[in-house]
């Protein structure tokens, strides 16, 4: 399957190349965002075109025993393993968001007729990992997923390829975070070696006095963009936090859309981009307030060092904004390592080289620290400092 | 003078276009305590910048001999290696960076220059207790991030620690005594005469007498306008603090 041959195409045709039956609204929406390209304004920093102008070999998601295991392990797109007594079943998606920015969100889940759903009971902790073993090839799923009122879980989220080359991810999530209750997810994510490219398209639905927090550690080079759509009920809270440290060529980022809906909701969104070889790291998020969305709070900053003249950071944070009863601030700062610390470091006899690598990675450590479990905190800085030193 | 520890010999510097230091003049004596005191703006911290290579410091003239050697076109890391400390004025936060593990990685980077054994981190935490308590520091702040928070007083705390822990030759002290309180003055003046050993030299950078009570310099120099204009034993403080700068001439 080559994807750039979806390119615009018109709802029948589009129906009849992804040989879907009913599902028009979806199709529909596809077709009025269009497949992303250059003057996409979500993928404008991302070469999305050169991903979609390969053919891929497309796999069967069949349905396959689920074994018994301590995590929750989806290969190539098929749930292999999960925990006892979690309820996890393949189901057509039923809310599915008509409002999304995102043609990959539709084409997903045009993709997927049936995705995997998970309802996370009580106060869990619960790791999914991701595996990728085939080359050349289009995996594409996605995750629903529910938790339960007044009660809090985490979900630690990572990645395995296996040897392969040349394959395209496409997946993400629908994840309706139930009142009063906290979601915790945290994802991290390396790429390297030309493996594997991603585009992760996903909608966070957000109740009221519900917490969700989403961490993303994004690590190494290739091509990913994580596409985000959170929509915030009253008093309803976000709380978002992104590490790149992209090498080589490598093209990754997020685009996001966090939309204030009801009162007193709250935002937070902070990200951290250390770009190193010719990379461009992306972060273009948009925060809309809308009219109904009285005395929210949202707060939106990113902060990029450059290690490489080469390396190029894409920085857009933005505010919409349709009432005066808010507080909102944003900003975005791009630059090298501080002077003044290095010199600090360096007069107490650390060399330059070896200060220059603890600035960076006390710059990572600022956000990995708001892991508070200690296990993943240290695993996300060994992960951080095996990349990093592998390039230092 | 080949007695001396260091050797400042008619040094000029300047800071962007500004010239500072206009042929300054200093040994320093091993096992003696200079102070220096000056006006605001005189160049005191801009010198003990130029002494430890500070990238805003370019020195257009003279020269600095330390130990027999210039070290005018040293790295800031080989000038600390080789024993020069400077406790600054303004200590930088780090957020981030673990004072432990900062202080660990200095001190380890000096032993491995001297040939030493690096220490683990037990070992480390071992030595440091001591210090922390004649400090008078609560052990969370080695584990904070370096400097992040810390009062005005805690930060000229950590700068001492660190002279403890590195045990340099020559220790330059630009400022250490303002803000602290009486307790915190105590603490850190027991902390630099710990550091005396007849050997050692001090550079004491101040405004007021009172750390010079607690300290016993041998030499007050007094710089203004980028020169040394007057070096004179102790007794000169109490001259200074009656008639002020203005009175003093150039010898
Ligand atoms: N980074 C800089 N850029 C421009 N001028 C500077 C810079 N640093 C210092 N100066 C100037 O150099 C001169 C000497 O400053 P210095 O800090 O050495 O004075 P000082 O004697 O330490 O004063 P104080 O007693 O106030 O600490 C001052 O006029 C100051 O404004
Ligand atoms: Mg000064």
């Amino acid at each position: 399957m080559k994807l750039s041959n979806l390119k615009d195409l018109q709802t029948k045709a589009l129906a009849a190349a992804l040989n879907v039956k009913g599902r028009e609204v979806l199709v529909e929406r596809l077709a009025e965002l269009g497949l992303p390209s250059k003057k996409s304004e979500a993928y404008r920093y991302f070469d999305a075109e050169s991903l979609f102008a390969k053919e891929y070999k497309t796999l069967s998601y069949l349905p396959k025993t689920i074994d018994e295991g301590e995590k929750i392990v989806i290969v190539d797109g098929v749930v292999a393993s999960a925990p006892k007594g979690l309820r996890i079943y393949y189901e057509a998606c039923e809310q599915i968001d008509l409002e999304h920015f995102d043609p990959m969100y539709y084409l997903g889940h045009l993709l997927s007729p049936h995705v995997i759903k998970i309802e996370i009971d009580g106060d869990v902790e619960l790791d999914i990992e991701h595996h990728f073993t085939q080359s050349d090839a289009l995996i594409s799923y996605r995750i629903v997923l529910y938790n339960q009122s007044n009660r809090h879980a985490t979900l630690y989220e990572d990645f395995v390829a296996e040897d392969i080359e040349n394959t395209l991810v496409l997946y993400g999530y629908d994840m309706h975070i139930a009142r009063d209750s906290t979601l915790n997810v945290v994802k991290l994510q390396t790429m390297q070696d030309k493996q594997y490219n991603m585009i992760a398209s996903n909608r966070v639905n957000v109740a009221k006095q519900a917490n969700v927090m989403l961490k993303s550690f994004d690590l190494g080079g290739d091509q990913g963009l994580q596409m985000l759509k959170v929509d915030l009920d009253e008093r309803a809270h976000v709380e978002a936090g992104h590490l790149l440290y992209l090498n080589e060529e490598s093209k990754r980022g997020i685009v996001s859309q966090i939309i204030h809906k009801g009162e007193y909701s709250t935002s937070k969104q902070e990200a951290k981009n250390i770009l190193d070889g010719h990379a461009r790291g992306i972060f273009d998020a948009l925060i809309r307030v809308e009219h109904s969305a009285k005395y929210t709070k949202a707060e939106q900053n990113s902060k990029a060092i450059l290690l490489n003249e080469k390396a190029y950071m894409v920085a857009k944070p933005q505010l919409e904004i349709y009432i005066d009863e808010l507080e909102a601030s944003h900003g975005a700062t791009t630059g090298q390592l501080d002077e003044k610390q290095l010199f600090y470091l360096q007069s107490r006899g650390i060399s330059y080289v070896e200060a220059r690598k603890m600035l960076v990675i006390a710059f990572a450590n600022t956000l990995i620290e708001t892991v508070k479990d200690s296990r993943h905190q240290e695993r996300i800085k060994e992960a951080f400092e095996s990349v990093f030193y592998t390039n230092h | 003078m080949s007695t001396s520890i260091m050797d400042i010999q008619n040094l000029q510097a300047k800071i962007g276009d500004k010239a500072i230091l206009k042929g300054l003049n200093l040994q320093l004596e091993p096992g003696k305590v200079h102070a220096i005191m000056g006006p605001n703006g005189a160049g005191k911290s801009t010198l003990s910048k130029a002494l430890v290579g500070h990238y805003d410091v370019e020195i257009t003239g003279g020269d600095i001999v330390y130990k027999g050697k210039s070290i005018k076109e040293m790295e800031p890391e080989e000038r600390a290696l080789e024993g020069i400390f400077l406790s600054f004025q303004h200590p930088v936060e780090i957020p981030g960076v673990n004072n432990a593990y900062f202080l660990r990685t200095a001190l380890n980077a000096k032993r491995k220059h001297e040939g030493k054994e690096e220490l683990n981190a037990a070992e480390f935490l071992r030595l440091m207790r001591d210090h922390l308590e004649m400090l008078g520091m609560k052990s969370d702040m080695i584990s904070r991030s370096l400097n992040e928070g810390f009062s005005g007083g805690e930060k000229k705390r950590n700068e001492i620690l660190q002279m403890l822990i590195l045990e340099p030759e020559v220790i330059i002290l630009d400022e250490i005594d303002s803000g602290l309180d009486i307790d915190a003055l105590r603490a850190v003046s027991e902390g630099i005469n710990k550091m005396k050993d007849g050997k050692r030299s001090f550079l004491v950078i101040t405004h007021y007498s009172r750390i010079l009570d607690y300290i016993e310099p041998d030499y007050i120099h007094v710089l203004k306008d980028g020169k040394i204009i007057k070096t004179a034993g102790p007794e000169l403080v109490a001259e200074l603090e009656e008639n002020g700068y203005d009175a003093i001439e150039e010898a």
